[in-house]
């Protein structure tokens, strides 16, 4: 079985936020990034297939120099060959371009699963897997909770609000949007860091996967054209001083509700 | 100009708010194109109806026995039909657990703009312009549209639903499903395991800056304890283990709206947001200034969390002597 699973490299879950000189995303110097967390559980799950079974597990990201590190990291953990797209005329493509950009990769790799995260911890925009799908074609389910590999191929549980699951079967070849929780995370050993240092990482651009000319800013069907940090209203009324100053402050308003 | 497509949900046999509320936004923006509606499942035209008369304008229904429960191949075949029928210029999905499983797929088959979870849409000089949130609600984006065509998703909750009564018509629309390669099986329930959240005066829930499993019964649950509360807990501490998924509030654990809901080492992301907003008073506690979290709160304290909940519960003790 091949299973490819996407990543996205994305600031760290505690980066500073500061807004860039053109106000349309943030400062990117100086931060730290790491591996979108819905995608680390897909790769999880990709990897625990993997140790079931037969399986090859492929990874491709799309970014910057940067994201080799998160590649190898990938490596490290148990994936088998990694694929990095990195090409500057990538840079301000929508969700469409990006599943355009690794739509081409699946039609290379052929897999018979791609697994990646609902959503990326930045954009929170959870458009590029179903995207993909289409683009390739087959059924495609989100916010998995529970997935099981099964003759010609998956059923899946996808939460649904206040926690009720809808189980679904699809045919494979498809692709699977995790949601956070799905598993436990596995931590990259070592040994297995060591070894990632020699498994293969191709590198690709747009125009390898004949994109040349339809991503990037200028392809763009939408953009962000702004960030900012949202009107703050009136939101909490913020109590000062020291802790027992706090919690006497805190103890009055918990009188008042008539809780004490 | 084309026209606006709403694609409207049915849930428990009625349609949703969300969908109302996806009517009244189409109207702010529409100017002078035509409102349709798209009503998908099987055995539907009272919910048609009901849509028609209130806000849906011209309604289609894609009405089968295949269609009766949502699966991705059948709805995203239906509503492709809708859009090509209707000329749709927009389409507006609610971003519910079936509107962010299909609604990418429309905008991938249409090679059309896609924007989800939007808050608000405004027409500025004959464009959609979309307002959105990024980096789990700390920020907000603001996004332009640069192709004729796009499909986007709307926060359920997020605008106002439509009142009021229109003059609507309920037309068929024929789909020819082909071999759908995705297959309803059932709906699981979750299981509440004996954390019943709904019925607690007072909730204390905390988040991943608790730090550590070993916190929530030596910090947390002590604090619910003195203020005979219950200890709740946002996502990422489920995820992590640290809880079953029993304690957890939000949009996929339980909405809780109980007299005083205590959020610890919680930042806010919307989806737990959407689960205690509710509440009647809430005190927030976290050392980041910025977290969400405070946009909701009564009350904040912008401090060491392990500093403050147990002072707190040893006070709260005090008092009640």
């Amino acid at each position: 079985m091949k299973i490819l699973v996407c990543l996205k490299q994305v600031p760290h879950q505690d980066a500073r936020l500061d807004i860039n000189e053109s106000g349309s995303w943030i400062k990117e110097d100086g931060i730290k990034f790491e591996i979108n967390s819905y995608d680390t559980y897909a790769l999880e799950e990709g990897l625990r297939i993997k140790d079931a079974g037969e399986a090859e597990v492929v990874v491709a990201s799309i970014g910057p120099d940067r994201v080799s590190q998160s590649l190898r990291t990938a490596l490290g953990m148990g994936a088998d060959r990694a694929v990095h797209l990195k090409d500057p005329e990538i840079g301000g493509s929508d969700a469409l371009a990006i599943a355009k950009l690794l739509a081409a990769v699946a039609k290379e790799e052929s897999p018979d699963l791609v697994l990646m995260g609902l959503m990326s911890d930045d954009a929170n925009a959870a458009s590029v897997p179903p995207m993909l799908a289409e683009l390739i074609g087959v059924p495609s389910a989100t916010g998995v909770m529970k997935l099981e590999i099964r003759d010609g191929g998956v059923r899946c549980e996808r939460e649904l609000e206040g926690g009720a699951l809808e189980v679904v079967d699809m045919t494979t070849p498809c692709v699977v949007a995790v949601q956070t929780g799905i598993n436990q995370v596995r931590y990259a050993s070592l040994k297995g860091i060591m070894a990632a240092k020699k498994k293969p990482m191709d590198v690709k651009t747009a125009g390898d996967l004949g994109l040349a000319g339809q991503v990037g800013g200028a392809a763009a069907k939408v953009q962000i054209e702004k960030i900012y940090a949202p009107a703050r209203g009136d939101g909490a009324e913020i109590i000062e001083g020291s802790t027992g100053e706090v919690v006497e402050k805190l103890v009055g308003k918990i009188k008042e509700l008539g809780l004490l | 100009m084309g026209a606006i497509l709403i694609v409207a949900e049915i849930q428990n046999g009625a349609i949703r708010e969300a969908s109302y509320e996806l009517a009244a936004l189409a109207r702010k923006v529409a100017g002078s194109r035509e409102v349709k509606s798209l009503v998908i499942g099987s055995g539907v035209s009272g919910e048609a109806e009901a849509f028609a008369k209130r806000g849906g304008g011209e309604v289609l229904t894609a009405d089968q026995d295949a269609l009766a429960n949502y699966n991705v191949d059948g709805y995203a075949k239906a509503i492709r039909a809708a859009v090509d029928a209707t000329s749709a210029e927009l389409v507006l999905i609610s971003n519910t657990p079936s509107g962010w499983d299909v609604a990418p797929r429309i905008a991938a088959g249409l090679d059309s703009g896609f924007v989800s979870d939007v808050f608000n849409i405004e027409e500025e000089d004959g464009k959609f312009v979309y307002f959105r949130r990024v980096f789990n609600g700390k920020l907000d984006a603001r996004v332009i549209q640069n192709a004729d065509q796009a499909v986007v998703t709307v926060q359920p909750g997020a605008t106002n639903a439509f009142e009021g009564s229109t003059d609507g018509s309920v037309t068929a629309l024929d789909v020819d499903l082909g071999e759908l390669r995705a297959k309803f099986v059932e709906i699981k329930v979750a299981e509440s395991k004996g954390v019943d959240l709904s019925k607690a005066d007072v909730i204390v829930s905390g988040g991943r800056g608790v730090g550590k499993p070993e916190k929530f019964p030596e910090v947390i649950q002590p604090l619910a304890d003195a203020l005979g509360g219950a200890m709740g807990a946002s996502r990422p501490v489920v995820d992590a283990g640290w809880l079953p998924h029993a304690y957890q509030v939000g949009s996929s654990g339980q909405v809780v709206t109980p007299k005083l809901y205590i959020a610890v080492g919680i930042s806010g992301a919307i989806q737990h947001l959407v689960g205690m907003k509710g509440s009647n008073f809430i005190i927030a506690i976290n050392k980041d200034a910025d977290a969400p979290i405070f946009e909701v709160a009564n009350v904040g304290v912008v401090a060491d969390l392990f500093e403050v909940v147990p002072a707190l519960t040893e006070a709260i003790k005090a008092a009640k002597g």
